[in-house]
């Protein structure tokens, strides 16, 4: 019998070592739960974690960072029903699925907490919840300055390489951009499926059918990566107007050739950096911006791209 | 030595044992103590965090629940000697197919609800008759459901709706009598008294303003507790229950003692698919919709709570008992990590070292009680 | 029925397995409360000939008569269910089990409540104490583990068991050949207890010392072919031992080994 007790006593000594960790590191105050929906091995998220992390420190609150380990939504739902059972100063959370967390946020709210939506969902959604607010990059918004911004450069017709029709918020990306322009969108959005060489074959058909396009708009490195093969293939690299949502290493690269003109960033550190502060403010001295936050469009051309590869992946 | 010994001299070998010893000495004990330890330790560092009041208890134990709910299934299949991988791919699969019958093609919930059943009843059972059939280990077999059906489950959305989560499931569940079996909640009544009474925290704003802010016991806890006690039944005392031992124990030998290995391993099979469709029902009901990422890794949260649980591996050995502690156990330290306000990296580390320390004692029990060497 | 009369007849039993012919026309006959001795070296088909007898394998030519009419076997339940019982060397247990799990493995008793059916442990639980007392094993209780048993111990219980389940032909495979000296004295006295109950015993070996303690006749196979069957008190151990190697070799070899096989 000794030596059955001799393990389990081994066994709670050993479990118990993390826990006495965490106990002492936490501080009085006001604590803020991040929730997101990515799964462990989504590195996109590092950024968010350091800007959490960062204002935790600025602004001395205790902060969290919360995420289902496979992208579970379910699980999500779940994590949110156990930040608000622990009652925290306030939760910050992205919507990525309405039906699975509008309960449980709903729940959050109602039981007292402040809860500030961002990355996902809209700012519609955020209103109907009864969130603070907002904090992400509006689709078509994103799009219309883009838009506006690819006017001031003269640029008159453009080409809108959709590589995922289905979702809503592609669609309004290009919607934004035409409307920016002054233009209608009609037929220069295409659907260019997922696969590169049919992308790039794509590009490349509609480009030699439409020859005076001014413009060419990618919505991400899926659709970017073949649209500069395709470029460099027909000559028009470097030439033809071409921005793109979204970073990546090739898109960086082409920024930096003079391939593309500008990249937009939707600035992930902002969406978890902001709420903080935003809501320590609000919960200490009950101030409160008007309206939600545009964490983007930021524009990323060859000026900033050293800041970008300086601190891409940390706070980037 | 042909004169029988009339009277039996004690065997001077067998040691006596105290009553303490063989009440303690059984493969729930791991299970057991492990229960306590995690209590006891989330006792102290999380007491007042939230986690044992009633929004708290809710969230561990619905958690707990859902493990609960698969690991009935994974731990009677681990005993008949048997894995199945695909536990959550099928979690995911049965959660679309609901979605897809009720929403997409305007099922009523009862039909979707129960056709899904069916299809997973078929599916556990073609997995089985593959091993038994072909004699490969099922970790393989199983691995190959886990690919086909996570394929199927992102190819049918995205080919017919074009896109990969399908919602509006709670709309048209609205009234349903077998979406309520699933989603629904009991004892509504005693938790608005409670939370009248001020025994329970209720809402401070909103609509639901002065309701409690837990209303009900989900069905998906009910599920969890009927089918952990009818598993305890049936593999404790019935004589399909020495069925499952034996098959897992020495299929050979059983044969050869005239029991119906295949068939045990096949219907193990089928309850296994039966209770992640019980999981996958739940989750939608509760959701109100279906992704093609629902489920994932699940098979392995199973299998580990069923392993706390001080089932063996290769098979023959076992409690559902046990099985639900380690549900119980994965649930609550997964929680209350969050509770503790643990970084929540730091949680595989904590599961890996509780599963080390409860397969060590299982290890140790089960050898006294096998006389395994 | 004739108590003189064979209870089992196995009439030029064949076996092919593909090209390979495992038996080639093996006749045997056993009476009841006799044991029958079969020995025969490795390979020389005695597991083949006893999975035939056991309902394990069909046989490819031949007849099998058994209380006199003849039978066939699809599975080895319908084997068992004649009333044909066999122990293997390996698989008679199962040791993660209890000896009360194990003894009642495939005929478990049912206590009916309602409309549902339970195992019975009490039942089960008092029969097998019961048995193994009868048997010489001194259980701890009825839940201890077939893996805590000795070899000799778990034979006996699966022996216990083929009795207590009404075997008429009990078969055992090699139950001495893995055991110590004083385990391998324990079954050949069970042995001895079971014939005189007025079973049949087949008893497989290949040590002629064993077979000698307790057969009261033997076989001989080798190559798949029978040698011939002897009576006790007929044929010295010697001669077992040369049939059972098939001729001159072993003299010879026995010779520079200094008789000690």
């Amino acid at each position: 019998m000794t030596s059955l007790m001799k393990h389990l006593a081994l066994a709670a000594v050993v479990a118990a070592a993390p826990l006495m960790a965490a106990t002492t590191a936490s501080a009085e105050g006001e604590k803020y739960i991040l929730v997101s929906h990515a799964p462990d091995s989504d590195s996109w998220w590092n950024t968010i974690k350091n800007g959490l992390a960062l204002a935790g420190k600025q602004m001395d609150v205790q902060v969290e960072y919360r995420n289902p380990p496979t992208g579970d939504l379910a699980d999500m739902a779940r994590i949110i029903e156990q930040a608000a059972a622990s009652h925290p100063t306030g939760i910050i959370t992205t919507l990525a699925d309405y039906d699975v967390l509008s309960g449980p946020i709903r729940n959050a709210v109602d039981s007292g907490i402040d809860v500030v939506i961002i990355n996902s969902g809209t700012p519609q959604q955020a209103r109907d919840l009864g969130a603070l607010m907002y904090v992400g990059q509006p689709e078509y918004d994103a799009g219309l300055a883009a838009g506006q911004r690819a006017k001031a450069d003269g640029v008159k017709s453009f080409l809108c390489v959709n590589h995922y029709i289905s979702s809503p918020s592609s669609t309004e990306r290009c919607q934004g951009f035409a409307d920016g322009l002054g233009v209608e969108l009609g037929n220069q959005m295409i659907d260019s499926g997922q696969d590169p060489s049919e992308i790039k074959n794509k590009v490349l058909a509609y480009l030699s059918a439409n020859p005076d396009t001014d413009a060419v708009l990618t919505l991400g490195p899926t659709s970017a990566d073949p649209t500069i093969q395709a470029l460099e293939e027909n000559g028009m690299a470097g030439d033809i107007y071409f921005g793109t949502f979204d970073l990546g290493e090739e898109i960086v690269k082409a920024i930096k050739a003079g391939i593309i003109n500008w990249g937009i960033d939707q600035q992930p550190f902002l969406q978890a950096y902001l709420p903080v502060v935003v809501m320590t403010n609000y919960h200490r001295y009950g101030v409160l911006p008007g309206n939600n936050i545009n964490s983007g469009p930021g524009f990323v051309t060859a000026d900033g791209l050293e800041m970008v590869e300086k601190f891409a992946g940390e706070y980037r | 030595m042909s004169h029988a010994h009339t009277q039996l001299p004690d065997d001077e070998r067998i040691k006596s044992r105290s009553r303490l010893r063989e009440a303690l000495i059984r493969p729930e004990l791991g299970g057991i103590v492990g229960t306590i330890v995690v209590f006891a330790l989330f006792a102290v560092f999380a007491f007042d965090s939230g986690m044992f009041k009633s929004q708290g208890i809710m969230n561990w134990s619905q958690v707990s629940a859902q493990f609960m709910i698969i690991a009935v299934g994974a731990c009677l299949l681990m005993i008949a000697g048997e894995f199945d991988l695909s536990v959550g791919s099928m979690i995911g699969f049965s959660g679309m197919m609901i979605a897809m019958f009720s929403v997409t093609l305007g099922w009523p919930v009862w039909l979707a609800i129960l056709v899904t059943f069916v299809l997973a009843l078929a599916i556990g059972a073609l997995n089985g008759f593959i091993v038994v059939r072909t004699g490969l280990p099922s970790f393989i077999v199983t691995l190959a459901s886990l690919f086909i059906l996570r394929g199927f489950t992102i190819y049918f959305p995205q080919t017919i709706e074009r896109k990969t989560i399908i919602g509006g499931v709670s709309e048209v569940a609205q009234g349903d009598w077998l979406a309520a079996v699933f989603g629904g909640k009991i004892l509504t009544g005693l938790f608005t008294w409670l939370g009248n009474a001020g025994l329970i925290a209720t809402f401070d704003r909103g609509l639901r303003k002065g309701q409690p802010v837990v209303d009900g016991v989900p069905m998906l806890i009910v599920w969890a507790l009927v089918l952990v006690v009818i598993g305890h039944i049936v593999l404790t005392r019935t004589r399909f229950g020495n069925w499952i031992f034996a098959s897992g124990g020495d299929a050979q030998a059983a044969r050869y003692a005239g029991v119906p290995v295949n068939r045990v391993k096949i219907s193990m099979f089928m309850f296994t698919a039966f209770c992640a469709t019980v999981f996958a029902t739940c989750q939608v009901m509760e959701f109100g919709s279906a992704g093609a990422d629902r489920g994932l890794l699940k098979e392995f949260e199973a299998i580990i709570a069923v392993v706390i649980g001080g089932a063996l591996l290769t098979g023959g050995y076992g409690s559902v008992i046990g099985a639900a502690l380690g549900a119980l156990i994965f649930g609550v330290v997964q929680q209350g990590l969050f509770f503790a306000g643990v970084e929540s990296s730091l949680f595989r580390v904590f599961l890996g070292v509780i599963l080390l320390c409860a397969v060590i004692l299982n290890t140790y029990v089960r050898r006294l009680i096998t006389g395994e060497r | 029925m004739n108590p003189h009369a064979p209870i089992i007849q196995m009439k030029n039993i064949e076996k092919h397995f593909g090209s390979v012919i495992a038996l080639a026309g093996v006749s045997l006959e056993v009476f009841p409360g006799e044991c029958h001795c079969l020995l025969g070296d490795n390979g020389a088909g005695k597991s083949t000939f006893i999975k035939t007898m056991s309902g394990v394998h069909k046989p490819t030519k031949g007849e099998i008569l058994f209380e006199g009419k003849p039978l066939h076997f699809d599975r080895p339940r319908d084997a068992i269910n004649a009333g044909i019982a066999t122990v293997y060397q390996d698989l008679a247990m199962i040791p993660l089990m209890s000896v009360s799990r194990n003894f009642f493995m495939g005929n478990e008793p049912l206590r009916k409540v309602g409309p549902l059916k339970f195992f019975d442990h009490e039942h089960a639980n008092s029969v097998t104490m019961e048995e193994m007392r009868r048997m010489g094993i001194n259980l701890r209780g009825p839940d201890q583990a077939v893996g805590t048993l000795s070899g000799g111990e778990r034979q006996t219980v699966a022996i216990a068991r083929a009795v207590h389940f009404g075997a008429k032909v009990l078969i055992l495979d090699e139950p001495t050949s893995a055991l110590g000296v004083r385990q391998t004295a324990n079954v050949l006295s069970t042995i001895d207890k079971v014939r005189k109950q007025g079973i049949a015993v087949v008893f497989i070996t290949h040590n002629v010392r064993h077979a000698m303690a307790v057969a009261d006749r033997f076989t001989v196979l080798n190559r798949g072919k029978t040698l011939g069957t002897a009576q006790r008190g007929q044929i010295t151990p010697e001669e077992l031992q040369d049939l059972m190697a098939g001729g001159q070799e072993l003299v010879e070899l026995e010779g520079s080994l200094g008789g000690t096989v």
